[in-house]
């Protein structure tokens, strides 16, 4: 059963740009999966689709095995968001800023004190969101996301300004709620390492095309059965130039098999 | 309904603090406060005027002058696009529109938001001039006011100066949807304006929807048919352009 699914989707810009090929994203439930892409490769207008902020070109999306565009309303209801940076009202505290989400969710008022707990922010009192730091802001941010108890949370690049302890902290949170509630998440980043220590599942996007997608271990897998010959040498340029001469396939690449090697690798063939 | 009325509370909660909040607050009292100014600098006059017939109709008269020409409209201008432009600085029209509401919900919360501050500033626009008339009655010599205070003619007054800018409203709500930068609706909103002040000396000059105001005081020195209802027009350009920017609203391609 997947949480989220998309089925061919295709999205262009002006200009007839594309900019998602066929994208068939599956997002299982009860999974925490890695949306992993360079910048401008098609994360965020996926996630935007997938919300209803873009508008569908092409292709079918389907949350929690209902049509989107169908049930948008019953969807959005259990589904909690961070698009890039967080959308706080500035000249309002962090109380006032979840309590105006607070109303329309129609979730009980102690929510509000929960959330903040959950995420650090538990005393900012009087102090509106424009004074907050950028860490600040994007945990007021996941706060908000979280408001609504969903059952299937997005976010785009949550670990954004972030201090180290921050990050550590924000990864077991999200564990937690992986774990203890069932959520399942989906979340986009840049950051490979942290996202190798956390996701079950990959995604790996380039150029508006869906390079792979399963679980860490497949990928890891996958990529030791199409390892071939690793030759270690002094001269690696020098090394191929001999090799493809001799009508071999041959290219240069870092003795690691870490998530960054592996999404390099993709990205680059 | 119901959730209609959750996303208004949300919106009204939004503006708290705003500058489109104080600005009802200030225009509001604006006028009230120079006309009780003046009233204070010619002192010797206010106890024969304080305790004349015609009190209220004087000091409605002067009020409305003053801001049915100018400052209304500028006013509505500036809060209608404040509204809107909320959503654009904080960049949260992306939050907004993935919460659990219909976008029709959304249009109408807002709109309905500006209507309620244009009501909340005619209100304090009118406690404005009659603490105008009131508080002279505080210093030594001068009456209280002999007159009642005209509520009926008053509403029915304001009432239509309220019709006159509903069309100000509903297309300066249409452009500051459309547009992220701010001088757009501005300008677009003072251009109109202007344009509606060289429209009265034209015998057409009521299709330019934002001289209704000015029309009220400037009827018999315009050149507009004296037979046409602009009432009439302004909730018909109301309508129109309510709906037009609900279309623009609904089929825009990005939400955020």
């Amino acid at each position: 059963m997947y949480c989220l699914e998309t089925d061919r989707l295709t999205h262009t810009f002006s200009g007839d740009t594309i900019v998602l090929d066929q994208i068939h994203l599956q997002v299982p439930t009860g999974s925490i999966y890695g949306f992993l892409g360079p910048n401008g490769a098609g994360k965020t207008t996926t996630l935007r689709l997938v919300l209803g902020l873009l508008k569908k070109k092409q292709g079918e999306i389907r949350v929690f095995g209902k049509r989107f565009d169908r049930d948008r309303l019953s969807i959005l209801q259990r589904v909690g968001s961070l698009i890039e940076t967080p959308s706080l009202y500035g000249h309002l505290t962090a109380v006032e800023n979840l309590t105006l989400l607070q109303k329309i969710y129609r979730c009980p008022k102690e929510r509000i004190g929960e959330v903040l707990e959950l995420v650090g922010l538990p005393d900012t009192g009087n102090k509106k969101a424009s004074q907050f730091s950028l860490g600040m802001r994007q945990r007021l941010g996941i706060a908000i996301a979280l408001l609504n108890n969903p059952s299937f949370l997005i976010l785009d690049e949550p670990t954004n300004g972030l201090d180290p302890n921050g990050i550590i902290e924000m990864r077991e949170l999200l564990r937690t709620l992986n774990k203890e509630r069932g959520m399942t998440i989906l979340l986009s980043s840049h950051l490979l390492s942290e996202i190798e220590k956390l996701v079950t599942h990959v995604g790996i996007i380039s150029k508006g095309k869906l390079l792979f997608q399963g679980t860490l271990e497949s990928l890891l897998h996958q990529r030791h059965a199409g390892a071939a010959t690793l030759i270690e040498t002094s001269d690696a340029v020098r090394a191929v130039e001999i090799l493809k001469k001799n009508g071999l396939d041959a290219r240069i690449i870092r003795q690691s098999n870490d998530l960054e090697t592996i999404f390099i690798d993709l990205i680059n063939n | 309904m119901r959730s209609f009325v959750y996303s208004f509370q949300s919106e009204w909660l939004k503006k708290r603090r705003t500058a489109s909040s104080w600005l009802v607050i200030a225009g509001g009292f604006f006028i009230p406060v120079i006309l009780l100014i003046s009233r204070f600098v010619d002192f010797e006059t206010l106890p024969v005027v304080n305790g004349g017939p015609h009190l209220w109709e004087f000091l409605y008269g002067r009020s409305w002058q003053f801001m049915g020409l100018f400052l209304l409209p500028m006013g509505v201008i500036l809060a209608t696009s404040l509204v809107t432009q909320l959503e654009f600085r904080n960049n949260s029209w992306k939050q907004l529109h993935a919460t659990p509401q219909t976008l029709t919900t959304i249009f109408f919360a807002k709109l309905a938001v500006i209507l309620v501050m244009m009501l909340q500033f005619f209100v304090l626009f009118n406690i404005g001039i009659y603490l105008c008339g009131v508080i002279p009655a505080l210093f030594n010599g001068v009456p209280y006011p002999k007159e009642a205070y005209p509520w009926v003619a008053f509403l029915r007054g304001n009432g239509r100066f309220f019709v006159d800018c509903l069309p100000i409203i509903a297309l300066q709500y249409l452009i500051s949807l459309q547009f992220r930068n701010f001088l757009v609706p501005i300008g677009a909103g003072l251009g109109l304006y202007v344009a509606s002040m060289i429209a009265i000396f034209w015998k057409y000059g009521y299709v330019v929807p934002y001289c209704y105001g000015a029309l009220n005081f400037l009827r018999n020195n315009s050149k507009v048919d004296p037979n046409v209802n602009f009432q009439t027009w302004a909730v018909g350009y109301f309508v129109v352009l309510t709906v037009v920017g609900y279309v623009l609203y609904m089929t825009k391609k990005e939400k955020g």
